[in-house]
Formats: C-alpha cells, sequence, structure tokens
C-alpha cells in the first residue's frame, strides 16, 4: 500500500512523513493567532458605534453565508429566496419582543426554528423531485415573502415595521457586535462537526451522485431534507440576529437583489473553505456599507491629482449613487470567481490557513487543483 | 371575470414566450437559463433608445432582438461553454450573475425610473367578453403563435432532429456527427430571439424599468416552464396561459383581501403541481 500512494501521490506522502511544523512552530503559530484575533477583538471595542453595528452586520451576514454553504457546498441544492428565511427569522423575533413581549433568549431560538419550518414545507414539496427545483420553489416563495407575508399586519405590523429592542446587557452596538460575534463562532463550529457526522458524510454523497447514495442506503430525500432544515434554521437564526442590529425589522431590504447577494458572497468566498466564505460574506457585508466612503476618497485623491481634475466631476457627474456600483462588482466578481478561481477567496487563503494547521507557508496551494481530492465541495469536480 | 380570462390569456402569452426559451435551452442542455428574463430588458433598453431616435419601430424592433441574440450568444460562447462540464447550479449561479450584472449596468446607465415605450400597434381598443382589450394585447397572441409555427416546423428539420438527437444522447449524437458545440449556440441563439421578443411584447403592456423582465416575468415563466413538464415545448405554451390565468384570477378574486395575491397564486400552483404531478402537466415520468 505505501508504496503505491508514493507513486501516485508522492507530494501526499512527503507531507505526512514532515509530521506537523518544526520544533518552536506551535508557539509561532500561537502566538500569531492571539495577536491576530486579539487585535481583532479589540478593534471592535474602539471603533465607532456606527463601525461596531456595521462589523455585528458582516457577522451576521457570515451566519446566512454558512446557511447558504450548507445547502450550496454540501448538498450541491441552491435557495434563490434565501432573504425569505432570514427576513422571516427577523421578524420572527420581532414578533417575540414586541408582541409577546418575551426577551431576546427566546425570539432568537424562535427565529432559527421558524426558518427550519419554512425549509422544511418548502423542501418537502421541492426535494422529493431530483434537479433544482428548489431553487424555483424558493425564488417563488421569496417573491410571496416579500409581497405578501412581510406586508401581513397580524405578523408584521404592515409597512411601518416592528421594532426589535436589544435586551439590557447587550445594548451598546459595541458589545452586540460581540454577541454576533459568539453566534459565528458556534456556527463555524457547527458546520465543522456536522461535516463529519454520519448525516453530513451522508449529505456530501447524496450531492457526489443520487443514485451512488441511494445504493448505498442513504435515504436521499431525508438528508436532503435535513440539510436544507440546517440551512433554513441557520439563515433563521442570521435574520433573528439581524433584527436586533438593525432595531426595527421592514420588509424593504428582504428583496430578491439580497437573495442573489448571499449567492455570490458565498460562492466568491469559496464553497469548499468555511474561512473562505465567512471572508467572502464579510466583505460583501461591508462593501455594501462602505463603498460610499470608499468612492468618496478614491475621488479625493483623484481630484488632488493635477491636471485631470475634471475626471473626478465627471465620475461625480455619471455616477451619483455610487450604491448602484455594489451589484455590479459582486455580480463582476462571481462571473470571475466560476470562471477563473472556482476556489473563490478560501482558495487564496489556502496558504494562511494550512499555515495555522501546522503545515509550511506554500504560496503555491493557492493555485494548487483540489477539484479531484475525494469527496471535494468544489462547485466544479 | 371575462375580462380577467381575456388578460389572463395576454399575459400568459406573453408567460408562454418566456418558458418557451427556458425550455428549449433545458431539453437541448439540461441548464437553467436564469438571464432569460433580462434578455428582454436589454433588448427593451435598445429599442426605447432607438425610437426615442425615431427610427419607427421595424428598425428598433429589429436591431433590438438582434442585441439580444448577440447577448444570449455571448452567453453561451464566454460563460456557459467554459463551464459545460460544471453541475446544473454552477450554470444557474452564473447566469443569475450575468442578470445582476445586467441589472446594475441598466440602472447605471439608465436610472431606476419608470418609462414608457411606445406601442407597437396604435388604434381604438375595442371590446372582447366585457374586457377591454388594446391592439398592443393582439401583438403577444400573434407573436406566440408565429414562435409556435416556426418550432414546429424547425424540429421537422434535419436541423431539428439533430437538436432532439443531441438532448436524447450527446455522446451518441456526437458520434453520429453532429456539432455538439454548434447545438448549443443555435439553441442559446434560438432561445435569446424568444426573451427578446418576449421583452418587447411585454414592455408596452406597462412601464418597464431596469429589470423589469426578471423582477416580474422571470418567475412565472419559470413556473409556467416547470409546471408544463420542463422539457415539453407544448407544455410550456399550456403551462404559460395556465399561469396568466391563475395569477389574473387570484388577482381578480383575492387582490383587495390579500396583498400579492397573483404571486401567491403562482407558488400554490407550483407546489400543487410538484406534490400531484411532479413531471409537469405534459412531462413524461422520469
Amino acid at each position: 500500500m505505501a508504496t503505491d500512494l508514493d507513486i501516485t501521490h508522492p507530494m501526499e506522502a512527503v507531507e505526512t512523513d514532515l509530521g506537523g511544523p518544526p520544533h518552536g512552530g506551535w508557539t509561532a503559530r500561537a502566538i500569531a493567532g492571539v495577536v491576530f484575533g486579539g487585535g481583532f477583538l479589540l478593534l471592535i471595542g474602539v471603533v465607532s458605534d456606527l463601525d461596531a453595528s456595521r462589523i455585528g452586520y458582516a457577522f451576521i451576514f457570515a451566519i446566512v453565508g454558512i446557511s447558504m454553504r450548507v445547502l450550496l457546498g454540501l448538498l450541491g441544492q441552491i435557495s434563490l429566496g434565501h432573504q425569505a428565511f432570514v427576513g422571516i427569522g427577523a421578524f420572527m423575533a420581532g414578533f417575540v419582543v414586541t408582541e409577546l413581549e418575551l426577551d431576546f433568549a427566546m425570539a432568537v431560538p424562535a427565529a432559527a426554528l421558524s426558518g427550519a419550518a419554512a425549509a422544511l414545507i418548502l423542501g418537502a414539496a421541492a426535494l422529493r423531485i431530483g434537479g433544482l427545483l428548489l431553487a424555483l420553489v424558493t425564488l417563488t416563495f421569496g417573491a410571496v415573502a416579500e409581497r405578501t407575508i412581510f406586508l401581513l399586519r397580524q405578523f408584521t405590523g404592515g409597512g411601518s415595521g416592528l421594532p426589535a429592542p436589544r435586551p439590557p446587557w447587550a445594548a451598546t452596538d459595541t458589545t452586540y457586535a460581540y454577541v454576533c460575534l459568539a453566534f459565528l463562532v458556534v456556527v463555524l463550529f457547527i458546520d465543522w462537526r456536522f461535516v463529519s457526522t454520519k448525516a453530513g458524510r451522508a449529505v456530501q454523497a447524496v450531492r457526489d451522485s443520487e443514485r451512488v447514495a441511494a445504493s448505498m442506503g442513504i435515504s436521499v430525500v431525508k438528508y436532503k431534507l435535513l440539510a436544507f432544515m440546517l440551512s433554513g434554521f441557520l439563515a433563521g437564526l442570521a435574520g433573528g440576529l439581524l433584527a436586533f442590529n438593525i432595531g426595527t425589522v421592514q420588509a424593504a431590504p428582504f428583496n430578491f437583489f439580497l437573495a442573489l447577494e448571499f449567492v455570490l458572497m458565498t460562492v466568491v468566498g469559496g464553497l469548499q473553505y468555511r474561512s473562505g466564505v465567512v471572508v467572502g460574506s464579510m466583505f460583501f457585508a461591508l462593501l455594501d456599507r462602505y463603498f460610499g466612503n470608499i468612492y468618496d476618497w478614491f475621488l479625493r485623491q483623484l481630484d488632488k491629482v493635477p491636471g485631470i481634475r475634471g475626471v473626478a466631476d465627471f465620475l461625480r457627474d455619471v455616477i451619483a449613487d455610487p450604491g448602484l456600483l455594489v451589484p455590479a462588482v459582486g455580480a463582476g466578481l462571481l462571473i470571475l470567481t466560476l470562471i477563473s478561481f472556482p476556489g473563490g477567496i478560501g482558495q487564496q487563503l489556502r496558504p494562511i490557513v494550512s499555515w495555522f494547521r501546522g503545515g509550511r507557508f506554500d504560496l503555491s496551494l493557492i493555485h494548487a487543483d483540489t477539484s479531484a481530492r475525494g469527496g471535494g465541495e468544489d462547485v466544479r469536480p | 371575470m371575462g375580462a380577467a380570462t381575456v388578460s389572463g390569456l395576454v399575459v400568459g402569452a406573453g408567460y408562454a414566450l418566456v418558458a418557451l426559451g427556458i425550455v428549449l435551452i433545458y431539453k437541448a442542455t439540461r441548464q437553467f437559463n436564469f438571464a432569460q428574463g433580462e434578455i428582454g430588458t436589454v433588448a427593451t433598453f435598445v429599442a426605447w433608445m432607438l425610437l426615442e431616435r425615431d427610427l419607427g419601430w421595424p428598425i428598433s424592433g429589429v436591431i433590438a432582438v438582434l442585441t439580444g441574440v448577440a447577448m444570449g450568444l455571448a452567453i453561451e460562447r464566454f460563460i456557459v461553454r467554459p463551464l459545460a462540464r460544471s453541475p446544473q447550479v454552477t450554470v444557474l449561479v452564473a447566469t443569475a450573475g450575468v442578470a445582476l450584472l445586467a441589472i446594475a449596468l441598466q440602472i447605471i446607465i439608465g436610472e431606476a425610473k419608470l418609462r414608457a415605450i411606445t406601442p407597437m400597434l396604435s388604434g381604438d381598443n375595442f371590446s372582447v367578453f366585457g374586457a377591454v382589450v388594446k391592439p398592443q394585447d393582439l401583438m403577444i397572441i400573434a407573436g406566440l403563435a408565429v414562435t409556435g409555427v416556426v418550432l414546429v416546423l424547425f424540429f421537422r428539420s434535419p436541423v431539428g432532429t439533430a437538436l432532439l438527437a443531441t438532448s436524447q444522447e450527446p455522446t451518441a449524437a456526437r458520434i453520429a456527427g453532429i456539432d455538439i458545440n454548434q447545438m448549443s449556440m443555435l439553441v442559446w441563439g434560438v432561445a435569446a430571439l424568444f426573451g427578446a421578443l418576449a421583452g418587447l411584447l411585454f414592455a408596452p403592456i406597462d412601464a418597464f424599468t431596469p429589470g423589469f423582465m426578471t423582477q416580474r416575468r422571470l418567475i412565472p415563466g419559470f413556473t409556467a416552464a416547470v409546471i408544463g413538464g420542463i422539457t415539453s415545448l407544448p407544455g410550456a405554451v399550456v403551462g404559460g396561459f395556465a399561469i396568466g390565468l391563475i395569477e389574473s384570477y387570484f388577482g381578480h378574486l383575492l387582490g383587495e383581501t390579500i396583498r400579492g395575491a397573483d404571486g401567491l397564486g403562482v407558488l400554490a400552483a407550483l407546489l400543487a403541481v410538484l406534490v400531484i404531478r411532479p413531471q409537469g402537466l405534459l412531462g413524461k415520468a422520469a
């Protein structure tokens, strides 16, 4: 066996021989981890309330990203109506605190469960059948949520919105950002563990081939439904957290374009890599919030360059609202990722991630083709 | 009720056109084209810009349709073909990216506002079963009828037969000397033509905005394709009319009590078909 391995996968054999980092390597990694992680935690503490609220928003997006990854990366199905699950979670959280007058500790689980329940109902109809019908069913459901469910006066307070006041122990934007981070860590842990459980492996087998999975005795429909419910659960959870992040839940943000943003942030992040999905989701959430500032800064820099004064004014004139550029940038990145960099941001982060896990800092990992790896989660097998 | 029926049939004919494009691509390549609606919006924008310059409908319409076809061919060549060996879901995501990019560009160039486009036919409205019919409404029905006849003739031609062969067994078709890439181009070009036509026919019915086909017409069109049986062209037409009528009746009967009742009707019809007859109305059981 060992000689066979050497011939077919010489690189792998060499890597396992090394058996972890050189002497003192773990100390260096621990210090880097503490400095990086601690620096990030401190950063949230010192920035302004507005910035802290935006960072909290980005953590919530990362939870949505993991929810999308469970569905798209592990199961190979897609939801084009994920904004509806997030929205249902958000309205449910608002409903629980405002109408039922219960507190945060009840609202967030209720939000997550409502997302899972919605997924169960839709999945029961769409996942019995092969193919990508879930995409159409969720797309249609998203439209109904936007135009009907979110405008029901009894549930969502009609157009005026549902207030969702934060609990007293997390009243400031900064503490609430830490709360969102804590939830993100738990969600990452759930995703990490789920992948290697029996159910998680069954879901991935179903993705690779429904027929092969069925012939191994895996109940295809059951595990498809399970993965979709987990995805709905996480989306609902994110919605519940979002309600307290924005303070008042209204229907308007939960539109079809948000669903597309969820898809593209997950794909650009790199479905195969948990770290990539988190970075991709946070990147798009922050891009959305900061693009105006970045654009203004860019134009001010242009103003300082002598001789091309007219250019900045021209740009100000043509693109009055820079927010409009964000979807174009996102869609461009999506197509570029699919065609040229299917590993997404996660692939670019591989040298760093593998170093922290005890491997060498190897820049060639950026280009290494991992798609042939058994049980790979790449969208392009 | 008569009015609801007539308007349901008119809009349904448009949905049938959208669905035909989706079904054609799915039938030939097993891929979903999420940009099918957006091809129509882009064509509409081109037609509107040319009409503003007083070029008249015949010239503007032809150039607009050709632009739509060019867009379809570009999607096939630069997005779909490089992803040919990827799972279905990748192409769906990629075409969704194309749709989003197209909408974003339309908003940047043309601003997100309502616009009206000159109707193709002017003339007096007339009444059918108590419903007011505009001459423009007849254009949608006529457009669908012409498309249907062309498709029937096409599938009797040698090229049409080759396409059917490719759809049923791509490997055997390639061995028999059929150029798969050519077939893929052909299908995307024809589907884009239907998409552009649908956009131009829908636009004069009411005001159009950037992304109007994706936002308002793609979901019913997709649903029509699925409930008709995703690989059945006659099914797409039946599904189109069915969804048009369901939307219209739900809006007419429940519109005052429930907001968005028409969309609710589409979801209800979709779920009902998936539960009761998963292969679609005219689809064959797998």
